[in-house]
């Protein structure tokens, strides 16, 4: 039976359906139990399971990660919490030099077994320091996997995959979404697997490829497109890491032209990345330039209205850059 | 209540007096071990036997196999850039040891990592990044992993002076602390971190001073008194298997030479690196079995040329492996890139 959830009850349901089937699997995190999370995504848990399985920890992100580092090392299958992706620095060694690297580096002998989950992104109004959305800096590093679903149905099946995934996955929850993204959400188990993108509308005159919180807005934009009679193709690039390079490229070779949309800052963001892929591997096949509508090149979300207002990438500046590479 | 903490004990170990002689000897064979195969390591680095670097612990074997020994296999040891010889004293059998500095691909890692910085996934030591105080970290993580399953393993996590400036040793020993996790945290305070000298890295004449900071006990032992170093430790590990939680042991040693193959340590005095030497814990400790009569000369001498001809032909080994394909360079990246 499937119901209807916002993104942040799928979360909590499927840690919640997972901790139930596998005892191994615990969480960490700053505020996550007493208090059920800043945003409520483990509410309810603590109660239902215990201080042993939902701990409350020391306000150290590189202490959570490290233990959940560690902890795998030994069997336990943890899931971190980082509160906001901007607080995600102090944990950058153990991230990077730690998780990423322990499996290569002991050829297999080590491998960490560990979910994080950050919640990122401008969630209107909440500043420099609780809106960034960072995770093209997890997915330069091999040995990572980066998850950022848009919707409530992969939320649940994705995070169930991570918590599944012999290696380190960052799950990335986006603040906006989490009580926008609603949806018809399986009650059972099932999972969503890390790696494929979804093409979550056809077209044949542009591919749109995005991600995140401007996954619904660039849908809402190729239905305006459509009645322009601009058929544009939507591809939600659910995992950054591993990156689904064939779904990119077949939409590519049916439309020749795409426009990447990303929340995150443009320069050397997930953009360029996908630009690079396109131009590398389907040159032939473009009829047109690649373009980008993307968050400015500003350190982060600033506070006042008019400022935080004028980084959102909206549906009409979709739709105005999409016109004008249709018209190409 | 937190337990007494910050014992700056200075208090003469009790020698050799009532310890079995298998107990002594093995601890003098291990240290007889390590040094040798140091300066073998060292040697061969010389010779241009393998490149990258190497990062001696010549002159703090005391603390490393006084810590370390006895250990049980399912105990873990997370070792820096500077405890190679952690393997060694974990029972890593000495071939591997020296493929990993071959960048073999008989080495535990497939030469992937550098020469010094070796792990043994079978016996449970961690293999080290390069970060300064990582491995507190994975070791904290590792301890509270432990903690969780109701097991009596413990970690024993090896740093430097240096690392203790860091971060990361406070946030690691911090949850350390509150959690009463089964680690034991082996600062060998060798006095310089690289080129910079204590007094520069810490107001504090005893690091061990920090435990107070966390709740749990600091002990400050000679680092190159390798019975004071045992008994301390053997006094942590059964707190830590008790359930008792972890301890900090400063153990006040000397690196012999620079901080790495290519540092001629040129920032020390050689009054202080002459002075050091004559406290040298192998032989430190050699006198004491001699005098005691626990061993003979011809004993020595025989354990001596046994662990010669061990490492000989591990080197042999070393050198006749393989380097890894250049096909392997992607492998082991995530789980299904195995090998």
């Amino acid at each position: 039976m499937a119901r209807t959830l916002t993104l942040i009850e799928a979360v909590n349901e499927a840690l919640l359906q997972e901790m139930e089937r596998d005892e191994r699997v615990f969480l960490l995190g700053e505020d996550i139990g007493g208090s059920g999370g800043v945003f409520k995504a483990t509410a309810g848990l603590l109660d239902k399971f215990g201080q042993d399985r939902v701990l409350d920890t020391p306000l150290a992100e590189g202490a959570i990660i490290a233990v959940a580092i560690g902890s795998s090392l030994v069997g336990w299958r943890p899931v971190a919490e980082i509160q906001f992706a901007d607080f995600i620095t102090p944990a950058m060694d153990q991230i990077i030099q730690q998780a990423s690297k322990l499996r290569y580096r002991s050829a297999g002998g080590f491998s960490c077994h560990l979910t994080i989950r950050v919640c990122c992104g401008g969630g209107g109004g909440s500043g420099l320091y609780h809106s960034q959305e960072n995770a093209m800096w997890f997915a330069h590093e091999p040995g990572l996997k980066v998850v950022m679903p848009s919707t409530a149905y992969d939320a649940k099946g994705l995070l169930l995959s991570a918590i599944r995934d012999p290696d380190p996955v960052i799950f990335f929850e986006h603040k906006r979404l989490y009580r926008t993204a609603k949806g018809e959400v399986p009650e059972g188990d099932y999972t969503v697997p890390i790696g494929p993108a979804a093409v979550r509308r056809e077209g044949r005159d542009l591919t749109i490829l995005t991600y995140g919180s401007l996954t619904q807005p660039s849908i809402d934009a190729a239905g305006q497109l459509a009645q322009k009679g601009v058929e544009a193709e939507v591809v939600e690039i659910r995992t950054l890491a591993p990156i689904d390079k064939e779904t990119i490229l077949n939409s590519v070779r049916k439309t020749s032209k795409v426009l990447i949309v990303h929340e995150d800052k443009r320069t050397m963001g997930f953009g360029a990345e996908l630009a690079a892929i396109v131009s590398e591997e389907a040159f032939e096949d473009l009829d047109g330039p690649i373009v980008r509508v993307t968050g400015p090149d500003v350190p982060a979300i600033p506070f006042a209205p008019p400022l935080d207002k004028a980084w959102n990438v909206d549906t009409g500046a979709i739709v105005a850059t999409a016109e004008k590479l249709a018209a190409y | 209540m937190p337990p007494k903490s910050s014992r700056a004990v200075t208090d003469k170990s009790p020698g050799t007096t009532a310890r079995s002689p298998e107990l002594l000897l093995g601890i003098y064979r291990l240290l007889l071990k390590c040094r040798i195969s140091d300066e073998k390591a060292r040697i061969l680095f010389r010779q241009g036997k393998y490149g990258g670097n190497f990062y001696s612990a010549v002159g703090q074997e005391a603390t490393n196999v006084g810590a370390a020994y006895g250990l049980r296999d399912d105990d873990w040891i997370a070792p820096s850039h500077r405890d190679w010889t952690s393997n060694i004293i974990k029972g890593a059998p000495l071939k591997f040891c020296f493929a990993q500095l071959f960048a073999k691909a008989t080495s535990p890692d497939r030469g992937r990592s550098s020469p010094a910085h070796m792990g043994y996934p079978p016996l449970n030591v961690i293999t080290p990044a390069s970060s300064i105080a990582g491995q507190l970290s994975v070791g904290t993580g590792v301890a509270f992993g432990l903690k969780k399953h109701g097991r009596d393993s413990v970690v024993v996590a090896f740093f430097g002076d240096g690392a203790t400036s860091t971060g990361t040793f406070h946030e690691a020993l911090n949850f350390a602390g509150v959690h009463k996790l089964p680690c034991l945290y082996v600062c060998a305070n060798n006095r310089w971190a690289e080129s910079v000298p204590l007094r520069l890295q810490t107001a504090l004449e005893n690091l061990s001073d920090r435990a107070k900071a966390y709740g749990f006990p600091g002990v400050t032992v000679d680092g190159n008194d390798v019975l004071a170093v045992h008994d301390a430790a053997q006094a942590a590990v059964t707190r830590a298997r008790a359930g008792e939680g972890p301890t900090l042991l400063e153990c006040k040693t000397y690196r012999w030479y620079g901080h790495s193959e290519i540092d001629p340590a040129k920032y020390r005095t050689k009054e202080e690196v002459e002075g050091w030497k004559k406290k040298c814990p192998l032989a430190a400790f050699e006198k004491q079995l001699l005098d005691k009569k626990i061993l003979t000369e011809a004993q020595k001498g025989q354990i001596a040329s046994e662990i010669t001809a061990e490492i000989n032909a591990a080197v042999e080994f070393a050198e006749e492996s393989p380097y890894p394909d250049a096909s392997e360079l992607a492998d082991h990246v995530w789980a299904e890139r195995g090998a």
